[in-house]
């Protein structure tokens, strides 16, 4: 039994990604899913398996349709969806009166159910949620019921809010495979065993890394499981180390050089940090300009060597403004103080 | 600190020229251009050094100044001087290429480090901006808009805040105030950028909701039409089980059966009446054996035959009648029903398109409220950015910057104004041969002198008295904030003193046991 297993889709969410690719972005969200459709289809995977949040919010019901419709044309594969947190079951949703392919088998009930495949020798074990929160840990208490030699738990969750996942209990719970969603970074937590697929595509300029989906197999010997990278775009945070010698100019031309080598699809939030001269500001609108970069923080400070200022001018206002902040850590709204204010007095020097 | 002799090799206009200098006061004295600055800017290049200004900056500073035009690769000097009872030779040599500096201890031949800070040791502290502000001493100068009791005022100011230095408290106050404006403008236009996009998603909603009022409208509009085609439908049906067509058409057949009837009575009538004849006639000839019996039944024969016609003429009527009715009857039926059925095949439809329309108006209802559901959810989830809390938190910074800077320029001054005030005092005391018995500076009245009965606010008195002030404002800052008592370099300070005065500053200066350099190109000095 081949299956591949998606989760975190999210469509219908249209994510900041710079001015260049924000526009398109939702619609990539979409190409991205119709070729993990396409996948299943040419690969003749049996199971598609969604572990929840297939949609940002709310479904509409001629999103359910354009969906509905991809899974129509798989002529093999069966599909399988829960719903997550994020297109919970709300009483008024369109999950509960849609009417799906013959080929699509939602387990949107409040209580664990599950769907027997006896030609796959598989079962597929899953519950939705019904509410945007769930704190109890229910998949703690969850297990195989041994109707089938391959049992696979579809679950959405993993924080403290949203069903908490406890490693062991899972390992102890009898599933073949349990196919995690809600977490959008890809992971194990028992390799070949219980894997979070991650976010399809990256949905928010925190989910950095690369994105895909998890291919399967089944065999008499056990269980297989590929993690398959196929985002379109990634989210990078790179910290760019600035030094004495860096204008607003140089800096953006490490920039540019950087994004170059990492990959001009990708889209970046870039750390300016380090010691830099302290005459210089950065002008960060300047180096956001680019249209992939969503942001650029500048977190460097000047490079005072406040020891040595100090020593010199000891008994002076410099000095014991300098004292004052004796205590603060680099990188404290204290530190950035100390630095404003002896910046100031030092540009006030006639 | 004494400084024993200055071996200038190459600086400004002088090379290969020794000066030598002794403990106590002594005067240099030369016509103007005789190269007195340039020694007092030997001197300080010496102790701390001739860095490079940045920028345009460097195009007037010292060093440009005083780089020599003929040989600028050979940029250098020697200072003797002797400190805590040993002698030291410090050598340094400024060229471009070429920096060099050493120290060396000519008592026991002992090699100093001024990189790791021995310099700086012997000199006890003592910073270039420290120098600047204490020992080496000008004449009183304002900035250009500025008068001199003014620039007196803004001096000891910042002179107290800032621990004698060029430092300016309030300047770097209004820096930062200015700084943090600028940053709370930025942080303004993010959140009102943020509240724009706040606003579209509003907007959206609002649109959305509008939609959904006039469904909800529409809805009602086709739910009353539906309403009052049943109330139409519901009267047409009692209607027509009230008056029905049937009876109608039973009614319409009722005179001629009347007709039918009375022909038939009339025939039976008629044949009654003959059978009595027929009777009668049989009696009379029976009771008479006579012929006159015969008119009499041929009467009676008569009459039963008219009977007869009558009667069979009111069968035939009746049988046509019937049939008549029966067609009638049907026709009526017939025409009733055909009737109905067209009403009610209309009825339908409109019932089938109204509930149609309002199964459509149902679906687009619910999928716009989902989508406002999903808007809500989006504003609900709302954050503000990274580059709003940065502002803020620089902001915030910016702030506490201002509040610690003015705490520290009180703490500074607190400790500063009081000591120097009371040494000021005497100096000034000494040098006016006790006019005035004290001078005392504050932050809100600035300088004011003591007469012994007046308090003279500064900016009454003679432009020597304020040179007089300032020196010994000078002088008593330089006893508070040296360790080391050092040098005291003099330039063209004393020219706006009287006689009377420069003899007692002069001698409260030997008073104090400290070398003494007087630039000036005058000779009073000399001959006091």
């Amino acid at each position: 039994m081949r299956f591949i297993h998606i989760a975190d889709v999210h469509l219908g969410a249209s994510p900041d990604a710079g001015p260049l690719y924000s526009r398109e972005r939702a619609g990539e969200l979409w190409d991205t899913f119709r070729r993990v459709i396409s996948v299943c289809e040419r690969e003749r995977a049996d199971l598609l398996l969604i572990a929840g949040d297939l949609f940002h919010r709310q479904p509409l019901v001629q999103e359910l349709k354009e969906v509905n419709f991809l899974f129509s044309e798989l002529s093999h594969t069966k599909v399988v969806l829960i719903a997550g947190n994020h297109d919970y079951i709300r009483p008024d949703s369109y999950y509960r009166t849609f009417e799906w392919a013959d080929n699509v088998f939602p387990l949107f009930g409040e209580e664990m159910e599950y769907i027997d495949f006896p030609e796959l020798k598989t079962a597929v074990y899953g519950f939705s949620y019904h509410s945007r929160e769930m704190a109890d840990p229910v998949y703690d208490r969850a297990k195989a019921c041994g109707i089938e030699p391959c049992e696979i738990l579809l679950a959405h969750g993993g924080d403290e809010k949203h069903i908490p996942i406890d490693r062991r209990k899972l390992a102890g719970s009898g599933f073949t495979y349990i196919a995690l969603g809600h977490i959008h970074k890809p992971q194990a937590l028992i390799r070949d065993r219980a894997v979070y697929a991650g976010a399809l595509e990256p949905t928010d300029k925190n989910d950095t890394g690369p994105h895909g989906y998890v291919r399967g197999e089944a065999t008499e010997a056990g269980l297989r499981t590929w993690w398959i990278p196929c985002a379109l775009r990634e989210y990078i945070h790179m910290e760019i180390p600035v030094s004495q010698y860096d204008t607003t100019g140089s800096v953006g031309k490490r920039i540019e050089k950087e994004i170059n080598r990492f990959g001009n699809e990708n889209i970046y939030k870039l750390e300016l940090t380090g010691k830099r001269d302290p005459d210089v500001e950065f002008d960060t609108e300047w180096l956001a300009g680019r249209g992939n970069v969503t942001e650029v923080i500048d977190n460097s400070s000047p490079a005072y060597d406040f020891e040595a200022l100090y020593r010199e001018n000891e008994h002076t206002v410099l000095g014991r403004y300098i004292r004052r902040f004796s205590e603060c850590r680099e990188g404290s709204l204290e530190y950035q103080a100390l630095c404003e204010g002896v910046d100031a007095l030092l540009e006030s020097r006639r | 600190m004494i400084i024993r002799e200055l071996y200038i090799k190459n600086f400004g206009k002088f090379s290969e020229q020794h000066f030598y200098f002794h403990d106590g006061v002594q005067v240099i004295s030369g016509e103007n251009e005789f190269g007195k600055s340039t020694i007092h800017a030997f001197i300080r290049a010496m102790l701390f050094g001739l860095e490079r200004g940045r920028g345009r900056a460097a195009a007037k500073d010292d060093f440009t100044r005083y780089e020599p035009w003929d040989n600028p690769g050979y940029y250098a000097g020697v200072m003797r001087f002797s400190c805590g009872g040993r002698n030291f030779r410090l050598e340094r040599s400024f060229a471009r290429m070429n920096r060099q500096v050493s120290l060396v201890c000519e008592d026991d031949g002992e090699e100093l480090s001024v990189e790791h800070g021995d310099l700086d040791m012997l000199l006890g502290g003592m910073t270039a901006e420290l120098y600047d502000s204490t020992v080496s001493i000008g004449q009183l100068k304002a900035r250009p808009g500025e008068e001199l009791p003014e620039a007196l005022e803004n001096y000891a100011a910042d002179y107290l805040e800032t621990g004698g230095t060029q430092m300016d408290l309030n300047r770097a106050v209004q820096i930062l105030r200015e700084r943090r404006k600028a940053a709370a403008k930025a942080l303004r236009i993010e959140q009102e950028r943020e509240e724009e996009e706040k606003k579209a998603l509003e907007q959206e909603r609002m649109y959305l909701e509008r939609d959904m009022e006039d469904l909800r409208k529409e809805y009602e509009d086709l739910s009353e039409q539906e309403k009052a085609a049943h109330e139409q439908a519901n009267r047409r049906q009692t209607d027509c089980e009230k008056s029905g067509g049937l009876e109608h058409a039973q009614g319409g057949a009722e005179p001629k059966k009347a007709s039918v009837k009375s022909l038939l009575a009339a025939g039976g009538a008629g044949l009654l009446i003959s059978v009595m004849g027929l009777a009668w006639s049989q009696a009379v000839a029976g009771l008479s054996k006579g012929s006159n019996s015969l008119p009499f039944a041929v009467i009676a024969g008569g009459i039963g035959i008219a009977g007869v016609a009558l009667l069979v003429c009111g069968a035939v009527s009746l049988v046509k009648a019937r049939s008549r009715q029966r067609e009638q009857i049907r026709k009526a039926e017939k025409s009733a029903v055909e009737n109905k059925d067209g009403e009610q095949v209309d009825f339908e439809e409109k019932m089938r398109r109204l509930s149609w329309e309002m199964g459509r108006i149902q679906a687009q209802f619910k999928e716009k409220e989902i989508r406002r559901g999903n808007l809500l959810e989006q504003a609900g989830e709302f954050r503000p950015g990274e580059k709003r809390m940065a502002l803020e938190r620089r902001c915030r910074a910016l702030e506490l910057a201002a509040q610690e800077l003015l705490r520290a320029g009180e703490e500074t001054s607190g400790q500063m104004t009081d000591l120097v005030n009371q040494k000021a005092s005497e100096i000034f005391s000494d040098i006016t041969c006790g006019k005035y018995r004290g001078m005392t500076w504050d932050r809100e009245n600035g300088f004011r002198v003591w007469d012994g009965t007046r308090r003279i606010p500064a900016d009454r008195l003679s432009r020597g008295t304020l040179e007089q002030i300032w020196f010994s404002f000078r002088m008593a800052g330089a006893q508070v904030l040296q360790e080391e008592p050092m040098p005291v370099i003099l330039d063209e300070t004393f020219a706006f003193y009287d006689e009377k005065r420069l003899q007692s500053a002069l001698k409260w200066l030997r008073g104090q046991k400290k070398q003494v350099i007087i630039f000036t190109c005058h000779d009073r000095e000399e001959l006091v």
